[in-house]
């Protein structure tokens, strides 16, 4: 019965086919921008934390100033000290490197002329592990010919960015001063391939700094220099095997803030976490708007309804004439405007799904960002039964004044 | 036992601020297997009679018996089975249904019956083989011309097997030529299968088929005439 239910809704959908499709238009732009803004929404999430856990791995965390990190901005004044040893002693915790970021007096080679220029630039300081143990963080640095990365025994020497070495007249063996001390040059960074500005994507190190101009030495060499660290940027941290990276978190944080550094730690989860939290409040948001239209959608259900009871009057009598409950003709009605809901999912769906892959294609293209896009059976399956339960929903009201109407009424109606 | 039995009914209706009385204390007897023309001018109540036989409503007061029982002590869903199962309608205007072919206008009364769907489907071509439609059943009512429509009428109201054909002016909208196949076919139906034929027409032709005229005058029975 209810397969003949489902054909004879068909048929009066199809025999007016413009009104018909003027409804379905109206439920098929909100569910093409829902679905579109889902996909796209849940793309985005799945693309950032892939990418989060392609540098963090299962067993790395970060120590960061306390605030640098989500709600409540940074506090850019914040510092900290932290010691590498203490920290790779504390229980668990395998390996540990950090950045460090000072505003050094530098003094270049002497040019033919026996000059040589002085001034102040970013001297960062890299622990060897970085190069060695954390390298997706920092991304690769390349070198040109000749050069070489820090080794765990060096002190005095330093890895120039491209645009500081020709400022100060070095290539590799020369040697610079910084703050009156002599260090050589073992190496000169490529200059970035990626964009003009030579900044390295993907890697850390550069902070929104070109790699340009900066100098680069031993984390420990600036001990010798500044002192004990109170403007760390960062300090990686990786867990030992079969530990895990949270427990080993927290304690490192409590650990540190007991001994007085203002810090706190971040790991995979809490990015992941922050990442959705903040994806869910966006998509809620434009869902919510998109929202707005699948209730215009749904009124524009109910209104074609209306009509088509209003001219079906006659059939309706017809039908209760020849015995149908009241019940069927109820379920008829309902099932008609449920379908009308169905294909406007059915057309939403593929034409949001067509739209966040044009979005995505586009943004590869335009701005070289890769979205997935995320197109699962469910995500399909939900917005199907849900737009169905949308054109069933708005038609309950028709329906119901169609199964109520008397049949000697309706009969007499002309 | 009359098949149908009417006694002193009246039936009011509110028109506006109006109550109108359609019928006034009608009493009529249709027996098991009878052509009973009904007639009257317009405003004589023929078609509230008619709504009432077909239990499609029931009296204000009076008795209206379908074999004894009465209609007004039944249940809506009652009143629902009996149209559906034991009275099928014939109306002047055909009342197809435009989106559905011959075939489906025929099995929808088996469809609220719950028939499966392939004995439908050999019961709604045998009637419409036996109206002479056989080669129309997948036609829409659009294509068909009026005579063969109100053959297709009479194909769905015979779909359950119903003991009685309730017809409103079923020539009304019709030529002569194809008013008369009606007539006969109607005819038919009573001789050969004992269905108990009700027509209410203005229609001498149609009159003419009936065992009994009944004439209606202001909500009542004028006259009865014995037809030979």
């Amino acid at each position: 019965m209810f397969r003949d239910f489902f054909l004879l809704a068909a048929r009066s959908i199809a025999h007016r086919k413009v009104r018909s499709w003027l409804t379905i238009i109206g439920v098929f732009i909100g569910i093409t921008a829902v679905v579109a803004l889902i996909s796209i929404g849940l793309g985005l999430e799945k693309t950032i934390n892939d990418q989060v856990s392609d540098v963090f791995g299962v067993d790395t965390f970060i120590i960061s100033p306390e605030g640098t990190f989500g709600p409540g901005g940074a506090h850019a004044d914040a510092t900290f000290a932290i010691d590498l040893d203490h920290l790779r002693s504390i229980d668990g915790i395998q390996e540990a490197a950090a950045i460090r970021d000072e505003t050094g007096f530098v003094q270049g080679s002497p040019d033919e002329a026996g000059d040589s220029i002085k001034g102040l630039l970013s001297v960062v300081g890299l622990s060897p592990e970085l190069l060695t143990d954390f390298s997706s963080f920092i991304g690769d640095i390349e070198l040109e010919p000749g050069g070489r990365n820090f080794t765990a025994t060096d002190r005095n020497v330093a890895i120039l960015g491209n645009a500081v070495a020709t400022r100060l007249n070095a290539t590799v063996g020369s040697t610079i001063e910084i703050e009156g001390q002599p260090f050589e040059i073992v190496g000169v960074v490529v200059p970035g391939e990626d964009d003009a500005a030579g900044r390295q994507s993907g890697g850390m190190m550069s902070y929104g700094r070109t790699t340009e101009d900066t100098i680069y030495v031993p984390y420990d060499v600036l001990l010798d220099l500044y002192g004990p660290a109170d403007s760390v940027l960062v300090t990686l941290v990786r867990v030992a095997e079969g530990t895990d990276v949270d427990e080993a978190a927290d304690r490192v944080e409590t650990d540190l803030n007991e001994r007085g550094a203002d810090i706190m730690t971040i790991t995979y989860t809490d990015i992941s976490d922050m990442v959705g939290t903040m994806m869910s409040t966006i998509s809620a948001f434009l869902a919510g708007i998109a929202g707005i239209s699948l209730l215009v959608g749904a009124v524009g259900v109910m209104n074609t309804m209306f009509t088509s009871v209003l001219e079906r009057t006659k059939e309706i009598g017809v039908m209760k004439a020849v015995g149908a409950k009241n019940s069927h003709v109820w379920l008829i009605f309902l099932i008609e405007s449920g379908m009308m809901g169905l294909v406007g999912g059915a057309v939403g769906t593929i034409l949001g799904l067509a739209l966040s892959w044009g979005a995505s294609a586009l943004l590869s293209r335009v701005f070289g960002i890769d979205i997935a896009v995320v197109a699962s059976a469910a995500l399909i399956a939900i917005t199907l039964a849900g737009s169905f339960a949308l054109g069933a929903i708005a038609g309950l009201w028709p329906a119901r004044r169609a199964s109520k109407l008397l049949v000697v009424d309706a009969l007499r109606y002309e | 036992m009359s098949l149908l039995e009417l006694r002193d009914v009246t039936k009011e209706y509110q028109l506006g601020k109006t109550t109108v009385r359609a019928l006034r204390g009608l009493d009529l007897d249709i027996a098991q297997g009878e052509i009973v023309a009904i007639m009257g001018p317009s405003g004589s109540g023929k078609s509230t009679l008619m709504h009432i036989l077909g239990a499609l409503d029931v009296p204000t007061s009076g008795l209206a018996k379908l074999e004894g029982t009465d209609l007004a002590s039944l249940s809506e869903p009652q009143l629902v089975t009996i149209r559906g199962q034991r009275i099928g309608f014939v109306f002047q205007t055909f009342n197809l249904i435009q989106t559905l072919s011959a075939q489906m206008n025929v099995e929808l009364p088996m469809i609220f019956q719950r028939l499966p769907r392939k004995q439908r489907a050999q019961l709604a071509c045998a009637l419409l083989e036996r109206v002479g439609l056989g080669d129309r059943a997948h036609h829409k009512p659009n294509e068909l011309s009026g005579g063969e429509r109100q053959r297709v009428a009479v194909a769905r109201a015979l779909a359950n097997d119903p003991e009685i054909i309730l017809a409103d002016e079923p020539t009304g909208n019709l030529d002569s030529e194809s008013g008369s196949s009606i007539l006969n076919l109607l005819k038919t139906l009573s001789r050969d299968d004992g269905k108990t034929i009700i027509l209410v027409t203005h229609d001498p032709e149609a009159a003419e088929i009936a065992d009994r005229i009944v004439r209606l005058k202001d909500g009542a029975v004028r006259k009865e005439v014995e037809h030979v």
